[in-house]
């Protein structure tokens, strides 16, 4: 009841999809105004000992060549020093370059990874080209050009009508992905939300006034289901905030920037209209719907599982602080669930995505890698009928521990003990 | 007629026996005291009262039938360890409270408004709690307490952290709450506060009932044959051998006798008027306090 109140909850509520499309967007910006603000140019001195290959390096906007005549050639370090600050780095070429296929740079600071790659591929084509002109066959370079082949496969999937629609298995496991650290990080704060509130309650003692009014397992059911309805309601507003963004923000053509950012970054992407399409054609092919509605049964059974045991084992201890021990343990449930979620991406279909789907305390993580790949049916009902009747057993199991709980005060409860209250 | 009847009540902690057969009999419209030592059992015996928790074996009757969950509505709790929402505003506080025991919301509301004006806190209803004092919270808790008008009051220490005038004002407000209807059990070590208004008392002791009665029956029962002598102007009383002793006590307005086994009150005053001018004489009845750890220790 007090949580909903809260100014920052609230704030946080409506931010939270902006800051998730932001954060999508801050590397992309980043890198721009990186590339953009970066005009400084690298100055490479070139000691060419083939007398062939100096100019290979071609002088662009971030990098200018020079090449080296005479004496200085002899000595790269004290022509470095010489010229203290005038450039960054020498690069010498030996004479066996093309059997050796290797050139030496020097510099004082570490050199980052883009001027790296763009030395090496200007040496490489230089080289190959070298190579291929050195069979002396004038038709061998335009041979080699027509043997060039990028292949793609283009995935589609029928849906009930037969009709053929482009999917991405890329796509698929980021939604998967996405679905799986929502539930993850749902269940966890929320968890730990209930269980605040319990200890709260206790520490402030009002739990006696409270439980002279209702029974403990009303008090622990209704904020169990009101905290989870919060919950809910807090993620259809994302939804619906994040479907508003998104639209807007293809509207307004942000959308074009971020299809042309792979280029940006220097990486050689052709057809970025067409990646695009496909991408959004894979968008398309997934049933939001059935996966939605999917998502929120099983956020409601893992909900239901692990804010019980927290709610339970909340109830055991007196302060916040003392929770830990207690926490502990249903974390790293909750962490082995994720890891094995990430760790079933690649196979979402193979023995250890299906069991870690099925049992319980990991299936409402794992589930949502798995959902977007069309998990068979059986298995979908076996793992939501798990997932409830533990929730059940695990609340009655709490509702025990929670009625001899939240009248204890004193010492620390051992987990031995909490688990003898049980019975 | 009896409002609660205990009956043979047992409950056992871990080892531990809190309660071991406690019977507990409050007539209709009573003010009764549950008094006893820290851990003798009062808080659990309140708690199975309300439900909190469960007897292992006993009864307990509310107007001669078994009690039920519906019936915890009808009882108004104050627990010895105050707790309240320390977030949330005075008044949200207090209708929360209210319609957690049942009471329709505009009901709520109009009751929250006059006990608000009956204890001064009409200005801070838009308050939240943590920014109440101490004593302030204790009366937004007794009002949370009362408000649904409830047939039974259990009150555990519900004196302490009172000033003596708020606790004057508490002792007006319980009286008229038993005038109107509602019986009220109180426990309590506060022996002053039994005396001024509980009629009848039980008393536990390690786990079990070591006295009960009506205030008056119990002092009378209890009496040690003491009284104070007021003689005229500044003549000493001395003792007699074999009718009266002097008790020494500065707490008493006079001269304390005890009288001798076997001699009455009667030769007592005849002798006393025969040596000084007797001006009055009063029995003293032992306080309550007095009986409290006399039984406590004796029952040791």
């Amino acid at each position: 009841m007090t949580i909903v109140g809260k100014k920052s909850f609230i704030i946080m509520t409506i931010l939270m999809p902006f800051l998730l499309i932001l954060l999508l967007f801050v590397p992309i910006l980043m890198k721009y105004i990186n590339d953009k603000t970066d005009s400084s140019q690298m100055r490479i001195a070139v000691v060419d000992r083939s007398r062939n290959y100096g100019g290979a390096f071609k002088d662009n906007g971030r990098y200018r060549f020079e090449l080296l005549q005479g004496d200085s050639m002899d000595k790269p370090f004290d022509t470095y020093k010489k010229a203290s600050g005038r450039i960054d780095a020498i690069m010498v070429i030996p004479e066996d370059v093309l059997e050796r296929q290797q050139v030496d740079l020097f510099s004082e600071k570490t050199l980052d990874e883009s001027t790296m790659m763009y030395l090496n591929q200007c040496l490489t084509d230089t080289l190959s080209k070298a190579k291929i002109a050195s069979f002396h066959d004038p038709e061998l370079s335009d041979k080699i050009a027509q043997s060039q082949v990028n292949a793609t496969i283009k995935s589609k999937k029928w849906n009930e009508n037969g009709e053929e629609q482009e999917q991405s298995a890329t796509i698929a496991s980021i939604i998967g992905l996405v679905l799986a650290f929502l539930t993850y990080t749902f269940v966890l704060s929320y968890g730990a939300m209930i269980m605040n509130s319990v200890v709260e309650e206790k520490t402030n003692r009002i739990v006696e006034v409270i439980v002279s009014s209702c029974r403990p397992m009303e008090l622990m059911m209704g904020k169990i289901i009101g905290v989870g309805l919060v919950g809910l309601t807090q993620f259809a507003i994302w939804v619906v905030l994040m479907g508003i963004a998104m639209g807007v923000m293809g509207f307004i053509g942000v959308g074009g920037d971020v299809s042309s950012s792979p280029e940006a970054m220097g990486m050689n992407m052709p057809e970025t209209e067409s990646t695009v399409a496909s991408m959004m054609s894979a968008f398309a092919s997934i049933n939001w719907l059935s996966l939605l509605g999917n998502f929120v049964i099983y956020f409601i059974g893992g909900y239901l599982l692990y804010s019980s045991l927290f709610a339970g084992f909340g109830s055991a201890v007196d302060q916040a602080s003392d929770s830990s021990q207690f926490t502990m343990p249903i974390i790293l449930i909750m962490m082995v669930a994720l890891y094995a979620g990430i760790g079933c991406m690649s196979n979402p279909n193979g023995p250890m995505a299906v069991w870690c789907s099925i049992i319980p305390f990991t299936s409402p993580v794992v589930m949502m890698v798995r959902l977007p790949f069309d998990v068979p049916w059986w298995q979908l009902l076996l793992s939501i009928v798990l997932l409830f009747a533990t929730a059940l057993l695990c609340i009655w199991i709490s509702a025990r521990i929670y009625r001899t709980g939240i009248l204890l005060y004193g010492k620390k409860r051992s987990f031995k003990e909490v688990l003898k209250w049980i019975k | 007629m009896n409002f609660i009847d205990v009956n043979g009540v047992v409950k056992q902690y871990d080892g531990h026996l809190a309660l071991d057969h406690v019977g507990l009999h409050v007539p209709q419209g009573a003010i009764y005291g549950l008094l006893g030592p820290n851990g003798a059992g009062k808080t659990s015996l309140i708690r199975i009262i309300n439900r909190i928790t469960r007897a292992d074996s006993g009864t307990v009757l509310l107007n001669g039938r078994e009690m039920v969950q519906d019936d915890i509505a009808n009882i108004g709790y104050l627990p010895e360890e105050r707790g309240l929402y320390k977030k949330i505003k005075v008044a949200d506080e207090i209708v929360y409270l209210a319609r957690l025991k049942g009471m329709p919301k505009p009901l709520a509301v109009s009751e929250m408004e006059k006990w608000l004006e009956r204890f001064d806190l009409t200005e801070w209803r838009n308050r939240k709690v943590e920014e109440l004092s101490k004593g302030m919270q204790q009366k937004v808790q007794f009002i949370t307490t009362v408000i649904h008008r409830p047939q039974l009051l259990i009150f555990d220490e519900p004196f302490s952290g009172f000033d003596p005038v708020n606790a004057e004002q508490l002792k007006r407000e319980i009286i008229q709450l038993r005038d109107e209807g509602s019986t009220i059990l109180f426990s309590t070590h506060n022996m002053a506060s039994v005396e001024e208004i509980c009629e009848q008392i039980t008393l536990i002791n390690h786990s079990r009932v070591v006295l009960e009665g009506k205030v008056a029956d119990i002092k009378r029962q209890h009496k040690k044959n003491l009284f104070v002598v007021n003689v005229a102007g500044e003549e000493k009383v001395e003792p007699k051998e074999g009718l009266f002793e002097v008790v020494p006590n500065d707490d008493v307005n006079g001269t304390l006798i005890k009288l001798a086994t076997g001699a009455t009150l009667r030769d007592a005053i005849a002798h006393l008027n025969e040596h000084h001018t007797l001006t009055g004489i009063t029995e003293k009845l032992p306080s309550m306090h007095e009986i409290f750890i006399e039984t406590v220790q004796g029952n040791a």
